[in-house]
């Protein structure tokens, strides 16, 4: 059972921003939420890395294990989704992921939240499949049309890759595999340089 | 009470408080819940259906050039 899984390529991330447009226009992600955003990571400095991230839909994902209403779920092929009608916007969720994917829109002043939004992997919500009420609730549902995340889709470098775990796993072993070795935007080498 | 009584209670009284800083060094794993929303049309399909359009995507648009 293939599992879908995001996976960013920061020696080919070119900081353009492609996959952030592509997600809002897709989905018409409301003004001040953002379900994609690139990182840059050294900015400014030579060899500045970005990376693309998104929700990542967990295995075990964090933001279902805190959820007070449970809301979150999970399909077969293991992406994360939830219910706005169930929401609260308590934002347990956006404490619990460590990669900051849930967004609330703002809706009034004193910044009271709104229904939580985050990547769907393009695959909608509990509403009738590509049905005005999934389209603005969550966004296309590109899933169900036999088609992968349009961020992925967009990247022009394929830094972002959207699909099937192994078949993403594969293609990044040989391109490490073609470059010499492993890349150290994370790792020992990163986490204990001198600053 | 003299002084061996006292050292007795003494020893007690902090074996009994000292016994009471023990920390659980087990982790406390939160399962997730039961999805209480509405049902999803995805879920009602199966993912093997949509598993061989899904790569047939992936090996037309993502795959290197």
């Amino acid at each position: 059972m293939a599992r879908m899984k995001f996976l960013c390529d920061a020696e080919r991330c070119i900081e353009c921003n492609a996959c952030v447009v592509a997600c809002k226009n897709e989905n018409s992600v409301p003004w001040g939420v953002n379900r994609r955003r690139v990182v840059v990571l050294d900015d400014g400095v030579p060899g500045e890395k970005s990376i693309s991230v998104a929700c990542m839909h967990c295995t075990d994902a964090p933001c279902a294990a805190v959820c007070p209403v449970d809301c979150f779920y999970t399909t077969e092929d293991g992406i994360v989704l939830h219910d706005k009608d169930l929401c609260i916007g308590c934002g347990y969720c956006f404490y619990a992921c460590p990669f900051g994917a849930p967004q609330y829109p703002q809706k009034e002043a004193f910044g009271v939240r709104g229904k939580m939004d985050k990547c769907t992997f393009c695959a909608g919500g509990p509403p009738a499949d590509n049905s005005d009420a999934e389209y603005k609730k969550y966004g296309r549902n590109r899933i169900a049309e036999g088609k992968l995340p349009l961020c992925a889709e967009f990247c022009s470098t394929k830094a972002l890759l959207g699909g099937d775990g192994d078949m993403i796993a594969d293609i990044y072993r040989k391109r490490v595999l073609k470059r010499g070795g492993r890349p150290q935007t994370w790792g020992w080498e990163t986490a204990y340089k001198a600053s | 009470m003299n002084t061996r009584g006292i050292l007795a209670v003494a020893l007690v009284t902090a074996a009994a408080g000292l016994s009471g800083c023990y920390e659980d060094a087990d982790v406390t794993v939160h399962e997730p819940g039961k999805y209480k929303g509405a049902a999803d049309p995805l879920l009602s399909q199966q993912a093997s259906a949509r598993e061989e359009a899904l790569a047939k995507r992936f090996q037309i648009v993502q795959t290197d050039r």
